[in-house]
C-alpha cells in the first residue's frame, strides 16, 4: 500500500522537474547560444541544434502537464520513461564523444556532463518506471507525497547547476570557520612582491633598456634580496644585479661584465 | 654549484657598490661585426615575430631544444648559460624537459636557431572560479573544466586588490573569481600556483 502511494506520488515530482527543465530550454534570450554549447550540434548538425533543443523543451512541457493533470494513464509514465532513456543515452554519448559540451539538461547553467548528471537522469528514469506500477493519481498519494522531499533533495544534490545555492555556501562557511590554507603561510617575501617593488624602482628604470631576459637568478643574503637579469652593455654580455632591501632603503643596481666580472655601470644619486 | 655561489658573491658585492667601476670601453672595443651581430631583426606586421617561439618541447639534444609550435611550425631553440628559465620560479636550464610547453624570446640566428634569452616553461594564465579550498590545493573551475591548483609553500603568493604579494592565502574565498599564474603539470589538469590575483 505504502509502495503504491509512493509510486503514485512520483508524477508530481517528475512533472515539476520537467517544467523547470523545459523553462531553461524555452525561455530566455540566448537559448540558441545554449543549444550550441551542448552535444546537439555534433549529434544532429549545427543548423538543427537550436530547433531540436526547443522541441525537447516543448515535449517536456507537454509531458509535464500530462503527468500533473488527470486522468491517470499508463501511457504517461511510459512516455516519461522513454524520454529519460533518451536523456540518459544522450548524456552518456555526450560524455564519451563531446566531453567538453555542456549538459544542457536544465537550461541556463552551462555545466559539462558529469557522472552526477547521468545519475540524475537515471534517478528520473527509475521514478518514472516506479509510476508504471500504480493506477492512482498523485493527488491521492496522501502522506507519501512527503517522501518526494527526500527525492527532491537527492535531485538537488545530483544537480551541478544548483551547487552554488547550497554546496558553495557550505564550503564558504567551512572556510570561514577554519581556513584550510592558514598553515601554508611562509615567512619569506614572495618573489612576486620583490619583482613588483623592483619594477617600480628608479634603479630598474635606469637600466631597463639594457635588460635582455626575465629574472635569471635570485637569492637572499642578510637584509637584501638579490635578483639578476641577463643584460647587454655597450654591446658586451653582462648581468644586471639588483639589491632589493627587505625593509626601508632604496633598490640598488649594478651592471657586471660577464667575462671580466667587473662592474660596468652603477647609476648613482637615483631619485627616491 | 660552487661557481653559482662564487657568481652570486661577486654580484652581491657589485650590487651593494663594494666593487670599483670600469668603463666598458676600457675593456677593448668590440669588432663592429660582433657588435652588430646581435642586432635583432624586427618583426614585420602580419608576419610571425622572428624572435619569439612557442610550442611543445619534442626533443632535447644537450642544450638545443626541438619545439613543435601550436601552429605547426618547428623551432630549434638554443639555451645558454645566460638564458633565464622560468618554471614556476626562476630555475636552471636542466629543468626544460620533453613534453613541457614553452614560450621563448631571444635572437634568431642566421642558421634559423633561436638563441633564447628568456624561456617560460608550462606557464599558464587562467581566469577561474574557486570551487573549494583544501589544505594544500585549490579546486578551480575554468569555464566548466576542473583544474587542481597546488599551493607550493614558499613560492605561491597572493595579490589582493593589487596590493603587494603576500604568502598569506587565507583571504581567498570559495565561489570567487581569481586570476592564476602558474605552471601546468604536463598531461594533467593540475597546475602549481605561482601567483593568484584576487579581490580581498
Amino acid at each position: 500500500m505504502a509502495w503504491q502511494q509512493l509510486a503514485a506520488a512520483q508524477p508530481l515530482l517528475i512533472g515539476l522537474i520537467l517544467l523547470w527543465s523545459a523553462s531553461g530550454k524555452l525561455i530566455g534570450p540566448d537559448v540558441a547560444e545554449q543549444a550550441k554549447k551542448t552535444a546537439l550540434p555534433r549529434l544532429v548538425g549545427e543548423q538543427r541544434a537550436a530547433p531540436v533543443y526547443r522541441t525537447v523543451g516543448g515535449i517536456e512541457v507537454v509531458l509535464a502537464l500530462a503527468l500533473l493533470l488527470p486522468p491517470v494513464s499508463i501511457l504517461k509514465p511510459l512516455a516519461a520513461a522513454a524520454l529519460f532513456v533518451g536523456f540518459t543515452g544522450y548524456l552518456i554519448y555526450a560524455k564519451l564523444v563531446v566531453p567538453e559540451a555542456s549538459c544542457g539538461c536544465t537550461g541556463a547553467a552551462a555545466k559539462p556532463v558529469g557522472y552526477r548528471a547521468i545519475a540524475r537522469a537515471s534517478l528520473l528514469l527509475a521514478t518514472s518506471l516506479a509510476t508504471l506500477t500504480t493506477t492512482e493519481g498523485w493527488w491521492s498519494a496522501g502522506p507519501a507525497t512527503l517522501a518526494l522531499l527526500l527525492e527532491a533533495a537527492a535531485y538537488v544534490v545530483l544537480s551541478a547547476e544548483l551547487d552554488r545555492y547550497w554546496l558553495l555556501p557550505l564550503r564558504r562557511l567551512r572556510v570561514r570557520l577554519s581556513h584550510p590554507l592558514a598553515g601554508a603561510k611562509s615567512t619569506g617575501t614572495p618573489l612576486a612582491a620583490t619583482q613588483r617593488r623592483l619594477m617600480h624602482s628608479p634603479a630598474y628604470r635606469a637600466v631597463t633598456g639594457l635588460l635582455r631576459s626575465d629574472i635569471r637568478d635570485y637569492w637572499d643574503d642578510e637584509d637584501w634580496r638579490y635578483v639578476s637579469y641577463t643584460a647587454k652593455y655597450d654591446g658586451r654580455p653582462a648581468t644586471a644585479v639588483f639589491a632589493v632591501p627587505h625593509t626601508g632603503d632604496a633598490v640598488r643596481v649594478a651592471v657586471v661584465d660577464d667575462d671580466s666580472g667587473q662592474t660596468l655601470y652603477r647609476p648613482v644619486a637615483l631619485p627616491a | 654549484m660552487t661557481t653559482t655561489m662564487d657568481r652570486r658573491a661577486l654580484l652581491t658585492r657589485a650590487a651593494l657598490g663594494a666593487t670599483g667601476l670600469v668603463a666598458a670601453s676600457a675593456m677593448g672595443s668590440l669588432a663592429p661585426e660582433a657588435a652588430f651581430a646581435a642586432d635583432q631583426p624586427f618583426a614585420v606586421a602580419g608576419q610571425p615575430d622572428p624572435n619569439f617561439a612557442e610550442g611543445l618541447i619534442t626533443g632535447r639534444n644537450k642544450d638545443l631544444l626541438q619545439v613543435q609550435g601550436s601552429d605547426g611550425r618547428l623551432h630549434k631553440i638554443q639555451l645558454t648559460g645566460v638564458t633565464s628559465i622560468w618554471k614556476l620560479r626562476p630555475t636552471t636550464i636542466d629543468e626544460a624537459r620533453i613534453g613541457d610547453g614553452l614560450y621563448a624570446r631571444g635572437v634568431k640566428l642566421p642558421d634559423g636557431v633561436l638563441a633564447a634569452e628568456s624561456v617560460w616553461l608550462n606557464i599558464v594564465n587562467l581566469d577561474v572560479m574557486v570551487n573549494s579550498i583544501g589544505r594544500s590545493s585549490l579546486n578551480l573551475d575554468h569555464h566548466g573544466q576542473k583544474v587542481v591548483g597546488h599551493v607550493q609553500p614558499g613560492i605561491t603568493a597572493a595579490v589582493y586588490n593589487g596590493t603587494p604579494a603576500v604568502s598569506d592565502l587565507t583571504l581567498l574565498k570559495v565561489g570567487r573569481h581569481v586570476q592564476v599564474i602558474g605552471a601546468w603539470r604536463p598531461g594533467t589538469n593540475e597546475i602549481d600556483i605561482a601567483t593568484i590575483y584576487a579581490a580581498g
